[in-house]
């Protein structure tokens, strides 16, 4: 399925992740994939486990059971750290913003962060015309010297996209990127993330081009540019596939709308 | 097994006070969301009035039990909950400090109504004890006090689970929104928490008080045995707090029986310390803060908001280049360094012995930089920074030699000893944070206390041990001028060292690690490392100020570095600016202040002003200097000529101006880099 790509190996693989708080499952037995260059959606009503999935992506929470694989790499006992540090950043549902910190310093403490020495001072030039670069993608200038914890919600969005493109990595998490958006910022995110899964501008052309998976309520957003979809309900994937065939699937109109024959 | 059985009744006897108290911090815990780390003092002060209306003005106990219970505890608990309402959804580490501030503020109070003399105060109950079986003694108060407690507690219980009272205060907790909908009144539900709170507190203080004495600091120090129990019932479970403390009670008198010979003294007091801190160690992750995940700082937005304080906001500056390092100067820094010039003169202003309380004034400014980088940059509460103090001092006093020649060896020493206590300091905020943390760090100190400080192979007991003046590379500090003028400079050295930090890389990362932690991890910080090593550095500089500490008092004993001596730190790095090195130095001066020969009439307000400060401006990291910052605003506001021309107002907001210069100029973004 990602031979269009030239990449056989998906960038990050679920398989079989099962996740039991007590009594209640929140994911039960779920796979995913996520090829390189390509932008996968991950839907599902509220509750459905979406969050908690991204959160076993990315190490914050340890699954009872399954595994992950990243670059054809078991990383399912890696730290969160570690899974940054490798290329895999995501954003949060409710801002995760450093909050009394700047917009551009929240992009600078990000690309210090996921390269390794850069806290004590090494490749600054690097840093400065990494940062410079993403702050100018997403129309951030305007904001630089913003207390990050006053901006709007779209606005904070965006500077979690930033925080999270100043990593260079490999496969993006986006956590309900378009809420909160006004349209123009919608079409600014659309196309940036056009542009990411691209290869344009890549830091490593020698690898795969980066991967999204994300989880979005905007369905416009999501068929526009999403390649395929994954429906979680009650923590169980119930469908599968490109939009349209997920948009036509009984399921799916059935978890989102309550019944079928609703519809 | 007779043998024990007194030493069991002692037990139960004090345990069942522990657990009034614990429940009572488990009812405005789980009600308001509030850990009332204030609620020995409130104990302490209902026992002090107590004994005013009883024991001084002689009403009889049908008099002054109704006043206590019916009129002042009410009356204290309301007060306590108008304060702190407006502080809901804030962070912990507000609420924390206001009631450290609370806690302060009692025990400043009560000398000041009651006076000072010792006194004590009589028990409730007859003294006398009846014999059970063949030769074992039982006092009457025992029962008494042990009768009383569970009644109590099984009225409590009953009460919130069996009546209005009880749902509705669920319910409240549940969801204050929801509950206000369907008609429970969050206001009045928690402030019958607070009223019944305070209630347990009077009766705490006044069955505790006969057996320990009526004395301002054991009693706030005795309450604190009931966090452990209050913590094992995750601060939610009234019974499971009860029970552990009736528990706690019984091991703790159990050990004592064996605690006579030298080796295990002190263990047994330390027990619930210990037991504190193993529970939150242990229970770790599992333990969940009330409504953490929405807390924020402050209500308005204005933190952070003021110029330069939060280090974000870009100010101009010059680039200088020193031996290849890249040092950005900018306002703040050359005003530091000014004035740092300045102060090298003072001793030609101030020669005579005022200058010993101008030196002390830095040396405190130098440990409270320490809890300024610890708590206000990396958001790591700190209740036990004075401990660090106290591993220096008694080092240098011990490896110093008779003149002061070894000094550097033995601060080399104090660091070294102070790094690994640090990282142990430090084990619980890998897994806690806020209110938890705070609670480990507090049940660290107190260990410190009773099982370090204490022996008299490291303090030399009571009287404690003397530590020289220093002497390096032959040359002696032991003059008044030279040692000021050598702890201003290690105090100048270090504020530089960690202004230039701040407004680092490594700046950046306490700061994003104490703003989310959560987003930090996941972008490649590796938590465990920073936080460890930020409180190992923290402790190594507190150590070296407590090597300066000492040789600066010449003599020390464990009652310098007292649990509470922590507390008073974190109030004055509070009340300076918690987030700013300048906030330090206000701390250190007005430590200096209270160390001038002023009359003791008058110096007895200075703890009460400082906590009220602290009540005031806990919600703000900048402290005084905020306020300051604003009055001057005021003030240059009115003063400011009229303006002539709107041309150059871009100066004024940076903010907005700044980027799209650097934009039209196409150049990298300015002072992007303002690193190392």
């Amino acid at each position: 399925m990602a031979s269009e790509t030239g990449w056989e190996e998906p960038v990050l693989r679920a398989t079989d992740v099962t996740m039991r708080f007590g009594g209640l499952v929140a994911l039960d037995d779920v796979s995913l994939e996520v090829p390189a260059g390509r932008i996968v959606g991950l839907i599902g009503p509220n509750g459905a486990g979406k969050t908690t999935m991204f959160n076993v992506l990315t190490g914050l929470q340890e699954p009872t059971r399954g595994r992950i694989d990243y670059l054809g790499e078991n990383i399912s006992r890696w730290s969160p750290h570690r899974r940054g540090r490798a290329g895999i950043a995501r954003t949060f549902q409710r801002l995760a913003l450093f909050s009394r910190l700047s917009v551009h310093d929240n992009l600078v403490a990000s690309w210090e962060s996921s390269h390794p020495g850069a806290v004590l001072g090494r490749n600054r030039a690097k840093r400065i015309e990494r940062v410079a670069e993403v702050m100018g993608l997403l129309d951030l200038w305007p904001v630089a010297d913003r207390m990050a914890g006053g901006l709007s919600t779209g606005k904070g969005r965006m500077v979690e996209l930033g925080r999270a493109l100043c990593t260079d990595p490999r496969v993006l998490l986006l956590d309900e990127p378009g809420s909160g958006l006004d349209a123009n910022e919608t079409a600014v995110f659309s196309a940036v993330l056009q542009a990411v899964v691209s290869g344009r501008g890549d830091r490593h052309p020698d690898v795969a081009p980066p991967a999204i998976l994300m989880v979005e309520h905007d369905m416009a957003l999501v068929m526009d540019v999403c390649s395929s979809l994954t429906v979680l309900d009650f923590g169980s994937v119930i469908a599968r596939g490109t939009p349209s065939q997920v948009r036509a699937d009984a399921d799916v109109r059935a978890a989102y709308l309550g019944d079928a024959s609703a519809v | 097994m007779s043998q024990y059985w007194p030493f069991i009744i002692i037990g139960l006897f004090t345990g069942s006070i522990y657990g009034l108290a614990a429940m009572g911090v488990v009812l405005t815990y789980k009600t308001v969301g509030v850990f009332n780390f204030a609620y020995g003092a409130i104990a302490m002060f209902c026992a002090f009035t107590y004994w005013q209306l009883h024991d001084s003005w002689g009403l009889t106990a049908w008099v002054a039990m109704p006043i206590l219970f019916l009129v002042v505890a009410p009356l204290l608990g309301i007060a306590l909950e108008a304060l702190y309402r407006p502080l809901t959804g804030l962070s912990a580490e507000v609420v924390i400090v206001v009631s450290v501030g609370v806690l302060a503020a009692l025990e400043a109070i009560v000398p000041i109504i009651y006076g000072s003399e010792d006194r004590r105060l009589q028990a409730i109950f007859p003294t006398r004890t009846f014999v059970v079986g063949s030769h074992f003694h039982v006092g009457y108060d025992q029962m008494g006090t042990l009768v009383i407690s569970l009644a109590v507690a099984a009225l409590l219980w009953a009460l919130l689970r069996h009546t209005r009272f009880g749902t509705s205060t669920r319910a409240a907790v549940d969801n204050p929104d929801l509950a206000d909908m369907v008609g429970v009144h969050g206001d009045n539900v928690r402030r019958s928490a607070w009223i019944l709170s305070t209630m347990f507190a009077a009766l705490v203080g006044i069955l505790i008080s006969p057996s320990q004495g009526l004395d301002v600091n054991q009693l706030v120090l005795v309450v604190i045995y009931a966090f452990a129990p209050a913590v094992f019932g995750r601060l939610v479970s009234l019974p499971l707090a009860y029970i552990a403390a009736m528990v706690l009670g019984v091991v703790e008198s159990l050990l004592s029986k064996y605690a006579n010979s030298g080796t295990v003294a002190n263990i047994e007091a330390a027990v619930p310390y210990l037991a504190l801190f193993a529970l939150l160690v242990i229970m770790g992750g599992r333990l969940k803060e009330a409504g953490a995940s929405s807390r924020r700082l402050s209500l308005s937005t204005r933190s952070g908001g003021g110029s330069g304080g939060a280090g974000a906001v870009r100010t101009r500056h010059w680039v200088v280049r020193v031996l290849g390092w890249r040092l950005r100067l900018d306002r703040n820094l050359a005003l530091g360094l000014g004035g740092f010039a300045l102060a090298l003169f003072i001793p030609l202003a101030v020669p005579g012995p005022r200058l010993i309380d101008i030196t002390a004034a830095f040396v405190y400014g130098l440990i409270a930089l320490t809890l300024v980088v610890l708590t206000g940059w990396a958001g790591q509460i700190s209740l036990a920074q004075f401990s660090f103090v106290g591993v220096g001092a008694f080092t240098a006093g011990h490896l110093s030699g008779p003149h002061g020649q070894h000094f550097l060896l033995a601060v080399l020493v104090a660091m070294l000893v102070a790094a690994p206590l640090g990282i142990l300091v430090g084990l619980p905020s890998l897994r806690l944070s806020g209110l938890y943390l705070a609670l480990a760090t507090l049940a660290f100190a107190l260990v410190m206390d009773d099982i370090v400080f204490n022996r008299g192979d490291v303090s030399g007991g009571l009287t404690g041990i003397t530590v020289p003046r220093p002497q390096i590379f032959g040359v002696s500090f032991s003059g008044r001028a030279s040692l000021y003028e050598l702890v201003v400079v290690v105090f100048g050295v270090v504020a530089v060292i960690a202004y230039v930090v701040r407004l680092g890389p490594i700046g950046r990362r306490l700061q994003i690690v104490r703003d989310s932690p959560l987003a930090a991890s996941t972008l490649g910080v590796n938590l465990t490392v920073t936080k460890l090593v930020v409180f190992a550095v923290c402790g190594m500089v507190a150590a070296l100020g407590g090597a300066f500490y000492g040789v600066l008092q010449q003599a020390v004993t464990p009652f310098d570095f007292m649990w509470s001596t922590s507390l008073t730190l974190l109030l004055l790095v509070v009340l300076g600016g918690r987030s700013l090195i300048s906030g330090a130095m206000i701390a250190g001066a007005v430590y200096g202040v209270q160390q001038l020969p002023i009359p003791a009439s008058v110096n007895q307000y200075f703890p009460l002003a400082i906590a009220l400060g602290v009540i005031a401006l806990a919600q703000e990291p900048e402290g005084t200097v905020a306020q300051a910052r604003r009055e001057a605003r005021r003030v240059m506001t009115v003063l400011r000529p009229l303006p002539r021309r709107s041309v150059g107002g871009g100066h004024q907001i940076p903010m907005t101006s700044g980027p799209d210069v650097a934009i039209a100029a196409g150049s990298p973004p300015r002072g992007s880099g303002h690193g190392l």
